[in-house]
């Protein structure tokens, strides 16, 4: 499946045919650096300095082969379709753009695990467990009532949503909701086990 | 098979699989590596390089540190939790397959801190919001906008707690008059009174 770039896409890596590929494959190599690691603006200026170009076409150049390795990443491209893709950017001669071509491709596929295991971390997360903490009380009074034996289950739930923060749920029951509670989580694992659960995960595999 | 260390359930696979593993240490060094794993349960700090020296000789990765540490942290704190003896979680760590000086060094280690690492476990039992403190002031209200004497007494109530779901200090602060500030402490008293005689 081929990638479609936008016009805008092209115009920022317009200036790429007019340098040397080695430049290209050190602007290829800053590309999966930042995709790592995050973006270091101090990296533009040195750059753009030693090349002559304005910091901005830098900027989009680099950037731009970034959204390349995102995309190629996320589609799974075959070479074919790469470099039929990298051939609308219109690179010049024909050596340049078989070097070119080869040298982008290489980058692409050496990062390519890499920058899929990035990229799935920025998908939503719903909190998951992490930690169950519990405690056995039993009530013995109160203010309204001396003489009493309630015995009650407290449990605080520790739950992680991705990488940020921590929250904390904290849940009291008695013993037979408890109970109830079991059952119904043990009839939920059960079902895992049954005939049409089994033939969807067959098929999975 | 049913274990009381375990807590009367079948021993896990990962101990099972590990206690192999320790055995390839020197008996000597599993006593130390016993001792850096308690001091991690009492919150004394671990010293990773010491252990890591102790596991030098038998050639243990990084894995089967980990590996390593993490068995002797679950036997440990799965028998204080469950408050077995030395002489009954040396014989079943012996049926496990545990060689015979290194469940005696473990136990004997075992038994040294028994009850300190009940009281920690204790400490680290979940509790709701803790009571971190109180301070107080008695004020004398001697006039107001709506009255010209008041004359009344009240008390400023500031109680710090940490809360359960939050887990940061919160800080309440109550103004209380005095009849319902005597309501509060009759009740509290007979609360007192009802805890003191359980112990």
């Amino acid at each position: 499946m081929l990638l479609v770039l936008s016009e805008e896409y092209k115009e920022h890596l317009a200036f790429l045919p007019q340098v040397d590929p080695a430049v290209v494959f050190e602007f290829g190599r800053i590309a999966v650096e930042f995709l790592k690691r995050g973006i270091n603006s101090k990296v533009y200026d040195g750059a753009a300095r030693k090349l002559g170009f304005p910091i901005t076409t830098v900027q989009h150049g680099v950037e731009g082969l970034m959204f390349l390795f995102t995309e190629s990443s996320k589609l799974m491209i075959t070479d074919i379709d790469f470099k039929d893709s990298v051939m609308v950017l219109g690179f010049s001669t024909e050596l340049n753009e078989i070097l070119l071509q080869i040298l982008c491709f290489q980058l692409y596929v050496e990062n390519q695990t890499t920058i899929r295991s990035t990229l799935t971390q920025l998908a939503p997360s719903l909190p998951s467990y992490h930690n169950l903490e519990w405690r056995l009380d039993v009530q013995l009074g109160s203010r309204s009532m001396r003489h009493q034996v309630v015995p009650v289950v407290t449990m605080l739930l520790n739950l992680t949503m991705g990488t940020s923060e921590n929250r904390r749920c904290c849940l009291q029951t008695n013993p037979s909701t408890l109970l109830h509670l079991i059952a119904v989580l043990e009839a939920a694992l059960a079902s895992m086990k049954n005939n049409h659960a089994r033939r969807i995960l067959r098929n999975i595999k | 098979m049913r274990f009381r260390f375990c807590g009367d359930l079948d021993c896990p696979d990962w101990v099972l699989a590990e206690i192999s593993t320790l055995a390839k240490i020197s008996s000597v060094k599993m006593k130390l590596l016993c001792a850096q794993v308690l001091k991690d349960l009492l919150e004394e700090g671990i010293d990773y390089e010491k252990v890591s020296k102790l596991t030098a000789d038998a050639k243990f990765e990084s894995g089967d540190i980990k590996a390593s540490v993490a068995v002797l942290s679950f036997i440990l704190s799965s028998a204080a939790k469950h408050n077995v003896e030395s002489e009954s979680l040396s014989s079943e760590l012996q049926q496990l397959g545990l060689p015979k000086e290194h469940t005696s060094g473990l136990c004997k280690s075992y038994e040294d801190k028994h009850s300190a690492l009940q009281d920690k476990l204790r400490e680290k039992s979940l509790r709701l919001s803790r009571l971190n403190s109180v301070s107080w002031r008695v004020d004398c209200i001697l006039s107001s906008s709506e009255l010209k004497e008041v004359n009344e007494p009240t008390v400023h109530l500031k109680l710090q707690a940490q809360g359960a779901e939050s887990g940061s200090a919160e800080t309440t602060v109550v103004s209380v008059s005095a009849e319902k500030f005597r309501v509060l402490l009759t009740e509290l008293k007979q609360a007192q009174a009802m805890m003191n005689a359980l112990q």
